[in-house]
């Protein structure tokens, strides 16, 4: 029994069913998610690849209750998104989803501290005994807990927002191209932190990306194109990765869309 | 590519930006829009008064080629027109035999109240309420019969047709006039005047010339002047010439012009001037606050554009074409919210039109006058506001680098430099010991306002060095207990400490000077009531408004008659009257020397008040170092008739607070009186009588005496402060618009930053905030700039009015009052504005979409 079998039996932290999204109508209308279902296991660190403008961000977006689809479900864990007003969303998010984005992640008028406990102190909730400390030991910055982020560089930024996304002990964390921004050093560090919180903590943690190398830090790699779901790869690396990216421009293309 | 050659490449970017940030400019266009609006209604309704006046006395005034009058007139200082002695009707038999004169008639003008249907005195809450005897040449009478007939018999009269409708009379009614004697009268007919219901809101009652001679003239055969008309042909001119030659000493004539332009003169200089003068200053507080907004607006928009013109510098924009395009974008919304503006004055003027007379101020009908200065002033003023606001930032926008393109903005941080806070800091040091030093002593009105003035603008100067603290005071509260949202809140306040001070200054101003009213008028009333209750000793107080605020005051005979109550002990009247001492006008306090004591505190008294008789005088220890009087001196008093009279000081006495400065016998007055008439019956029980018992006594006897206010003590002084709150309440009024301007700027700069925040708030709703927590952020950040802004506010406020008492006050007798349950309104009205002032930026920031935060660029 590989590993991979063993996950799949698992029930999904989240997942979508025939999500389709579009943007606009008419001349203009972008179907920015074309029919994608695809779940999350739990505890799992799943990256989502595929080139620019392949629906990426929006998948992202629909599944972690940042935007609605057109049509098709979403879920975190059992909750349908689609029957969720704004203000259940919001606490939906909060509670339950952290965010890692690519760049401008931290709230310039708190510390980095505040920043980290930001989702609880909006929840009026207490931090879990112990964690906050661990895992400001994890990112390292506890010489830096009373400074603002513009005092920080892009790398520890991100391991803040790292910090926060886990402070609440989350069922999944979303993180869109979050060492976008970075040079390898800084983000492999990120990386490894994310790699950590499914691994050691057990937390979900899904990835969008571009790049294979930060793709190869995930337990698998879904690909899209054109707003679908064109392939799926285990334990990847990041040649592997790259041979797969490198089909998109190729004849597979053609292939991938029929 | 962009063609950046000159002035009409800043002409079209000025205009392409104004179009992109319209709604940023919003805020701008509304502070000059309403400042302009209240200075064009201000000056235009200062126009449309004076030419109504103006129409109306020439109307009224028309039929009079020369007016003959008693040449002597004595004036008090502060107190209108001054009194003019009587002429002797006889002289018309004379006047009418000089050639060209076709008409001349006595007219007799006093001051007679008539009493309403319902049983209340018609007007004489300010403007005259005027009686006199109705002249039959219809030329020579301003009043023109318009139903009914004229007097005939004693006890007939014809009133306006203004007086009639407010006391709901009619011909045929038979009613009281006060004289201040009761006369029992009957309506025969009404009068126009100059073809309106009445002169302004004055009430006028006309009665046969037996009546008038016997109730409003000290001795029959008198008249207030003689008003003479020309036989066609003869000019006022050669009129005048003719009869000056027959006339007695102390007697001229003049041109019935002249007489026209005295009168009109009269309303224009004193009421007018005032009321045009008080409007325009609050016209100009309001503009001052809204220069502080147009400013803070202009350096925001113009902050957040740097990106954009630093683009343009590096693609070889020079400096002044960013400059040049900024100055032409405000000139843009300064000259069309100041036309709009104009628009709006003419609004505010009809309606105030409209308005004034149903609340019983005087504004004659007639058609909107507006001036071409009335036109012109206010569109200066706005464009220079405006434009001259906007110079700063865009000086400041001219000078950015190109690079500044490449960076990140930069949250301003500026405003807080050392130099800021010696400056503001020796400033309101500097100020303040200037102010104390001018208020102490002998007051000084000039230095204590040229240190009032320092204060002032150290204020402002400090403003964002204080912002940081007091926002860090005054939100701590706040942390605690709204949890991350109050603490963002007040983070978010503290962020551009020079932004936030703006907006809280323009506020600050607007509460400082309602602060300052608050003050300065609990003051006057705490002084007034401080002297009532200091220097009235008796039980209750009888009064009737005087001359010249209208009314006709009270009978000389109701002090005799309450006198003779088995309750009372002491029934003292107090009339006025006037003299020139030293060759200065003075008011004489008319009254029974010896008893004034019993009811008033006069104080240590020198010498004895009994016995003055018609030899003697008392005057208050002031007056008496200020002319190195003592007791036995002797001086000379001119009084009206011409004639003078030395008077023996017979006594000195300390407080002149009721009793006035100079106390002059009744018989002593007597033979140089005019209408003879009492401001104040003064009235102590005797032993033994409950005040409730005494107080019903002399108001039964009161009752049959036009029915005055009876009042205790306490009642007295109460009443004697009213007219300071309808002060207030005016000021109040005026200064809404200056403090809604000041919202308005809050509510901009707030806007302003929501939109500059569009990602960080983005962030927030995608980690969890909630749609009310962020409404909530937002509206505690405005109630904290609020909060900063009135809290200063109250504090200068408090402070100039403390300096404006005492500078006012030359004698030490004004009481200092800080009226706490007032000035904790103004706190809490400041709050709940700021609460108003966040709600439209709160709901658009609540209505941002998460995703604009997320979305990588
Ligand atoms: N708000 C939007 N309005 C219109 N089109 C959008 C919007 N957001 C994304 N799109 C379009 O949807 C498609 C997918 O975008 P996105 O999910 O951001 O792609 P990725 O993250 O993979 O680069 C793109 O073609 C993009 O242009
Ligand atoms: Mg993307």
């Amino acid at each position: 029994m590989t590993a991979a079998d063993t996950v799949r039996t698992i029930a999904p932290a989240a997942q979508v069913r025939d999500a389709v999204k579009v943007y606009g109508s008419g001349d203009t209308e972008v179907r920015a998610l074309d029919g994608v279902t695809v779940d999350f296991p739990a505890g799992r660190f799943t990256a989502i690849m595929g080139p620019s403008g392949s629906g990426k961000s929006t998948l992202m977006h629909c599944v972690a209750g940042l935007d609605t689809l057109t049509s098709g479900s979403a879920y975190i864990g059992d909750t349908e998104l689609g029957t969720l007003g704004d203000r259940q969303l919001t606490l939906l998010r909060r509670e339950r989803i952290g965010f890692v984005f690519q760049s401008f992640n931290l709230v310039p008028t708190l510390t980095v501290a505040e920043n980290i406990t930001l989702p609880l102190d909006l929840a009026g909730t207490r931090p879990e005994p112990g964690l906050i400390d661990e895992l400001i030991d994890v990112i390292g910055l506890r010489d830096r807990l009373r400074h603002r982020p513009s005092q920080l560089s892009g790398g520890q930024q991100q391991r803040v927002a790292v910090a926060r996304a886990l402070a609440g002990r989350p069922d999944v964390v979303f993180a869109d191209e979050p060492t976008g921004n970075l040079d390898s050093r800084s983000g492999a560090e990120v990386l490894e932190l994310l790699g950590d919180a499914a691994h050691g903590m057990g937390r979900t943690v899904v990835m969008v990306t571009h790049d294979p190398v930060a793709a190869s830090h995930a337990d698998e790699v879904l690909f899209l194109a054109d707003g679908r779901l064109v392939d799926r790869m285990e334990r990847p690396t990041a040649d592997r990765v790259l041979d797969r990216m490198k089909e998109f421009d190729g004849p597979s293309r053609q292939e991938a869309r029929s | 590519m962009m063609a950046i050659n000159g002035g009409r490449a800043s002409l079209r970017l000025s205009v392409a930006s104004l179009r992109a940030h319209r709604r940023r400019f919003a805020g701008t266009f509304l502070a000059v829009l309403l400042g302009v609006s209240f200075l064009a209604g201000t000056m235009m309704m200062g126009d449309t008064l004076r030419a109504s006046f103006n129409t109306l006395f020439a109307n009224a005034g028309g039929g009079r080629d020369a007016v003959v009058r008693s040449s002597d007139v004595i004036s008090v200082s502060g107190k209108g027109q001054g009194v003019r002695q009587p002429v002797d009707a006889t002289l018309v038999r004379q006047i009418q035999k000089v050639p060209g004169v076709a008409a001349a008639a006595p007219d007799i003008e006093g001051a007679g109240q008539l009493i309403g249907k319902d049983g209340q005195p018609i007007g004489g809450k300010g403007p005259p309420t005027i009686a006199g005897n109705w002249i039959a040449d219809s030329k020579l009478n301003p009043y023109q019969i318009a139903q009914g007939h004229a007097p005939q018999a004693p006890g007939q009269v014809v009133v306006s047709r203004g007086t009639a409708t407010r006391g709901n009379l009619r011909i045929g009614d038979t009613t009281v006039l006060r004289t201040p004697d009761p006369v029992r009268v009957t309506i025969v007919g009404l009068a126009t005047f100059g073809g309106q219901d009445g002169m302004a809101q004055a009430t006028y009652t006309g009665m046969t010339l037996g009546d008038a001679e016997k109730y409003l003239m000290p001795r029959p055969g008198d008249a207030s002047s003689i008003p003479v008309r020309a036989d066609s042909g003869v000019s006022q001119r050669q009129l005048v010439d003719r009869i000056a030659p027959v006339l007695p000493k102390g007697v001229e004539v003049i041109t019935g012009e002249r007489a026209t332009a005295e009168s009109q003169r009269d309303v224009s200089g004193q009421f007018l001037s005032l009321f045009t003068t008080l409007l325009l200053v609050f016209a100009g507080i309001a503009l001052l606050v809204a220069t502080f907004s147009i400013h803070n607006t202009f350096a925001i928009v113009l902050a957040q554009r740097t990106r954009d013109n630093a683009l343009l510098r590096a693609l070889g924009a020079s400096r002044r074409q960013v400059l040049g395009s900024t100055l032409v974008e405000a000139l843009a919304v300064a000259v069309i919210a100041s036309t709009a503006g104009l628009f709006g004055g003419m609004g505010i003027a009809a309606g105030l039109q409209a308005l004034f007379p149903a609340v019983g101020f005087p504004f004659p009908s007639g058609n909107l006058v507006i001036s071409t200065t009335s036109l012109v002033l206010p569109l200066a003023v706005g464009v220079l506001v405006c434009v001259g606001s906007a110079l700063l930032p865009a000086v400041r926008a001219g000078r950015t680098a190109p690079l500044a393109a490449l960076r990140e903005t930069a949250v301003d941080e500026s405003g807080t430099s050392r130099l800021r806070a010696v400056a503001g800091v020796s400033g309101i040091a500097a100020g303040v010991a200037l102010t104390a030093l001018g208020a102490s002593g002998t007051p000084s009105v000039l230095v204590t306002a040229a240190g009032a003035a320092l204060t002032a603008a150290a204020f402002i100067v400090l403003g964002p060095v204080a912002a940081g603290y007091a926002i860090r005071v005054l939100g701590a509260p706040l942390a605690r207990l709204r949890g991350v949202t109050g603490a963002l809140a007040r983070r978010n306040a503290l962020r551009g400490a020079k932004r936030t001070a703006a907006t809280a200054t323009a506020l600050m101003i607007g509460v400082a000077v309602v602060t300052l009213f608050t003050v300065f008028g609990a003051s006057l009333k705490a002084t007034l009531n401080q002297t009532v209750s200091r220097s009235f000793a008796g039980d209750v107080a009888v009064s009737a408004p005087a001359f010249g605020a209208g009314g006709s005051g009270l009978s000389p005979k109701l002090a005799p008659a309450l006198a003779k109550l088995p309750q009372v002990n002491t029934a003292v009247g107090l009339g006025k009257g006037v003299a020139r001492v030293d060759g200065a006008g003075r008011q004489l306090t008319v009254a029974d020397p010896g008893a004034l004591g019993r009811v008033l505190d006069l104080g240590k008294v020198d010498g004895s008040l009994n016995g003055l008789g018609t030899q003697a005088i008392a005057v208050s220890s002031g007056q008496a170092a200020k002319h190195r009087w003592r007791v036995g001196s002797t001086t000379t008093l001119r009084f009206t008739d011409g004639s003078a009279q030395r008077f023996t000081v017979g006594a000195v006495y300390q407080q002149g607070d009721l009793a006035g400065d100079y106390v002059i016998a009744r018989q002593a007055w007597e033979p140089h009186r005019t209408q003879d008439t009492d401001t104040l019956v003064a009235v102590s029980f005797r032993p033994g009588v409950s005040a409730a018992d005494g107080k019903a006594a002399v108001e039964h006897t009161a009752a049959s005496y036009g029915n005055p206010t009876v009042q205790t003590r306490a009642e007295y002084a109460k009443s004697s402060a009213s007219g300071i709150n309808t002060m207030l309440t005016l000021v109040y009024a005026l200064l809404a618009l200056a403090v809604v301007i000041a919202l308005l700027g809050i509510t901009n700069t707030l806007t302003l930053a929501v939109y500059e925040r569009t990602r960080e708030l983005g962030l927030l709703r995608a980690v969890g905030q909630t749609r009310a927590q962020l409404r909530a952020m937002v509206r505690w950040e405005s109630v904290l700039v609020a909060a900063f802004g009135t809290v200063g506010g109250l504090g200068l406020g408090a402070f100039l009015g403390w300096a404006l008492v005492r500078a006012a006050d030359a004698t030490g007798a004004t009481a200092f009052a800080i009226p706490p349950v007032q000035l904790v309104v103004v706190l809490l009205v400041g709050l709940v504005a700021g609460v108003v002032a966040g709600l439209r930026p709160a709901r658009r920031a609540a209505r941002l979409d998460v995703l604009r935060a997320v979305a990588t660029e």
